[in-house]
């Protein structure tokens, strides 16, 4: 039996995907309320393929707020999502109570696994507190990186590159049921002491955000040069150094959380310890700068040529497939302008409860762009590229379409009459 | 980045501006009028702000419920020595004790965006001021001078940092749009270092107006650059207003004494601030200032 301890996305994606593995797995959170609504299916996270999987393997799940249920899991993972604040900096104290909580009802010699995403050094000090408490039983202590994507979760859980695994001692062997679960998915297991493992999942990701700031950078050259990023992006791709895969979609700016949480995470251990870290800063302002891109654009092509308009929102999330709006330059943009009439649409996002008076929410895209100057396609939204833009011109008051991330087809829309903006062009 | 005490804007009570005879004093009497707001400008012949005693005879002038625009200083073309700067910060020290005597409602110092170091190619108001002159200094020195002082007074304290300001009515003639415009009307040359290649963001003279009332009817706080957002080069300037001018103009090239430099301004931070603000084309601007005044 394996346990998960922490219903958030982390928990759900992680304990659905092990099941799915043939795994028996308890799936723990001490709020009842959210335990029995995952119980029937009904769970507070939006990813592709989620209700499938459950459907197909919700038999070797249970869902509990029952602590007693995880004695008899002999590997138990704490996969709390950490919350952060509005600079971006990590909560862990829900995450460590959590754990101080119910490590007393866990089984002798379990080997406890944290998949949170925490700072170096917390492991470490999270392990030495639990040792020293003669009510905490469990065996080995292990933290082993995730590297889910929001939209794209389960499909990462399922099928994982890797498992990098961070121990109190890298050359000792992992405990028999550890072991067992990663050779269920067939991917490689690095195994380095603590810090490596948790500073590995920043290098991920300051890895991306280089990308995704050089990206940036450029695409802006060549909007102001009359370059093409579309144009370029197929010779990096080609090119052994940057691959394939490398994050080279120009978008505004980096949200979500996760990254930015890094990047805040990085700067306070480089004020502590004295290191370098310029190169973090100037990818913090770009992302900022990024951010409102939309803004500029709105404010040259429609603020300052028509009076008074009601503009158009396709999606608020901070990226598709996701209802996550944290630090989403679709909702920065409508916080900017007070003073705008928006009509706004996403297929699973919300806004937040207070200050979008001058938002309106539609259920539908369409009737979104009736009597409205311009639409802004804020959130590339599979369905929203599925709509023709002549449908789009039929409906729009007036002619502009600002389309940061080409969720449209550009040539349709500029054969629509459409005064069409991308990024990078 | 600006933050509103006022949502909405609100007429401020009387506004009192420092430099009465500047450049943009005028433009904002003009503007202030035209909104039907109180104001009262004081040059230096009413009170020099340099001379001893000026400090408490401008407090005895001001009331609890005004709005005080610091606008007044010696701009380069009046020096670029420690004297104009000493005497720069004496007005500055003169408006502080004013303040510690009458604290007012609101307090505007018009800056410059000289304090930013002209390496910065793009700027905003994140970017790190870093004076590198004693003008830039004096700016920074004043908004501090000024800050701390607001501050001790509890008085809300505003800081505005125009880019290069175009317009009719220019007492500086300095180097780019007024300069060119009026050597283009009267002998028919505008004169260019190098290829005149240097981008910079010239701001309408309106628009500065525009943007301090704005500032004053929101109860603003905090520091915000005025700029178009656009950034032209001195070429495509000069271009414009030979176009524009009644007559034949040649353009002229002097050796450069310098490397280029370019300047633009990310004006995210004045859209956020003033949605509603919409700032006035090169291409808006110079037809009016070749126009008749």
């Amino acid at each position: 039996m394996i346990g998960f301890i922490g219903l958030s996305h982390l928990g759900l994606n992680y304990s659905l995907a092990t099941a799915a593995h043939g795994f028996d797995v308890v799936a723990f959170d001490p709020d009842a309320a959210l335990a029995a609504r995952c119980a029937g299916g009904d769970f507070p996270i939006e990813e592709p393929g989620f209700r499938e999987l459950f459907a197909a393997h919700r038999a070797r799940l249970r869902y509990t707020a029952d602590p007693a249920t995880l004695a008899a899991c002999d590997l138990v993972f704490y996969a709390l999502d950490i919350r952060t604040n509005e600079h971006n900096e990590s909560d862990t104290g829900p995450l460590t109570e959590l754990i101080e909580r119910t490590a007393p009802a866990l089984a002798a010699g379990a080997t406890v696994v944290l998949l949170s995403q925490v700072s170096p050094g917390y492991t470490r000090a999270l392990a030495a507190r639990l040792a020293a408490r003669p009510d905490v039983r469990v065996g080995a202590f292990y933290y082993q990186v995730e590297t889910l994507i929001f939209g794209a979760a389960v499909q990462r859980a399922m099928e994982p590159e890797r498992y990098i695994v961070g121990a109190a001692n890298p050359a000792a062997p992992v405990p028999a049921p550890f072991a067992a679960w990663h050779a269920a998915f067939k991917c490689p297991v690095l195994v380095m002491r603590y810090e490596s493992a948790e500073l590995a999942k920043v290098a991920i990701n300051f890895f991306l955000v280089s990308s995704v700031s050089t990206t940036n950078t450029l695409a802006e050259v060549c909007e102001a040069i009359g370059a093409d990023w579309t144009e370029i992006v197929p010779a990096l791709r080609l090119d052994r150094r940057i691959g394939p895969h490398a994050y080279l979609k120009p978008g505004l700016g980096i949200a979500g959380g996760n990254l930015e949480r890094d990047l805040v995470t990085v700067r306070n251990l480089a004020a502590r310890h004295g290191t370098d870290d310029r190169v973090v800063a100037a990818w913090q302002a770009n992302s900022l700068y990024r951010r409102d891109w939309v803004l500029r654009r709105v404010q040259r092509e429609l603020l300052a040529r028509v009076r008074d308009p009601l503009v158009a929102v396709w999606g608020v999330a901070y990226k598709q497939d996701t209802h996550s709006i944290k630090n989403s330059p679709a909702v920065e943009l409508l916080r900017a302008l007070p003073g705008v009439r928006f009509r706004a649409h996403d297929p699973a996002a919300r806004l937040p409860e207070s200050g979008f008076t001058h938002v309106t929410t539609v259920a539908d895209p369409l009737p979104a762009l009736d009597g409205a100057e311009a639409l802004l396609v804020m959130t590339p939204w599979r369905v929203y590229g599925g709509i023709a833009p002549a449908d789009i011109a039929a409906r729009l008051r007036g002619r502009l379409v600002i389309d940061p991330h080409a969720a449209l087809d550009e040539k349709a829309c500029r054969a629509a009459g459409l005064a069409y903006h991308r990024l990078g062009c | 980045m600006l933050t509103h005490r006022n949502a909405s804007p609100v007429p401020p009570g009387r506004v009192v501006i420092l430099g009465a005879n500047g450049f943009i004093p005028r433009a904002l009497a003009a503007r202030l009028r035209a909104d039907q707001v109180a104001w009262v400008a004081l040059g230096s012949a009413q009170l020099d702000l340099t001379a001893p005693g000026a400090g408490p005879r401008l407090g005895a002038l001001l009331q609890p419920g005004d709005s005080v625009v610091m606008a007044a200083a010696l701009t380069p073309d009046r020096g670029r020595d420690p004297a104009t700067l000493m005497k720069n910060l004496r007005m500055a020290e003169s408006v502080a004790l004013a303040l510690a005597a009458q604290p007012v409602a609101h307090l505007v110092y018009l800056s410059s965006d000289a304090v930013y170091d002209w390496r910065h190619p793009l700027v905003s108001e994140a970017t790190p001021p870093t004076p590198t002159d004693l003008y830039s200094t004096m700016h920074l020195a004043r908004e501090q001078v000024l800050g701390t002082a607001a501050a001790a007074a509890r008085v809300p304290f505003c800081v505005l940092r125009p880019c290069a300001v175009y317009g009719p009515g220019d007492t500086h003639n300095g180097y780019g749009p007024n300069r060119f415009a009026r050597s283009a009307l009267a002998d028919g040359k505008i004169r260019l270092f190098g290829g005149g290649e240097e981008m910079r963001d010239h701001v309408w003279i309106d628009d500065v107006a525009a943007v301090i009332a704005l500032a004053l009817a929101h109860g603003s706080t905090g520091h915000l650059n005025v700029v178009s957002g656009r950034s032209a080069s001195f070429a495509e300037v000069a271009a414009q207003i030979s176009a524009l001018a009644p007559r034949s103009v040649t353009l002229e090239f002097l050796p450069r004494a310098g490397p280029v430099t370019h300047r633009h301004f990310d004006p995210t931070a004045l859209l956020r601030a003033f949605p509603a603000h919409r700032p006035t084309a090169l291409a808006t601007g110079l037809p009016r200032l070749l126009g008749p005044a």
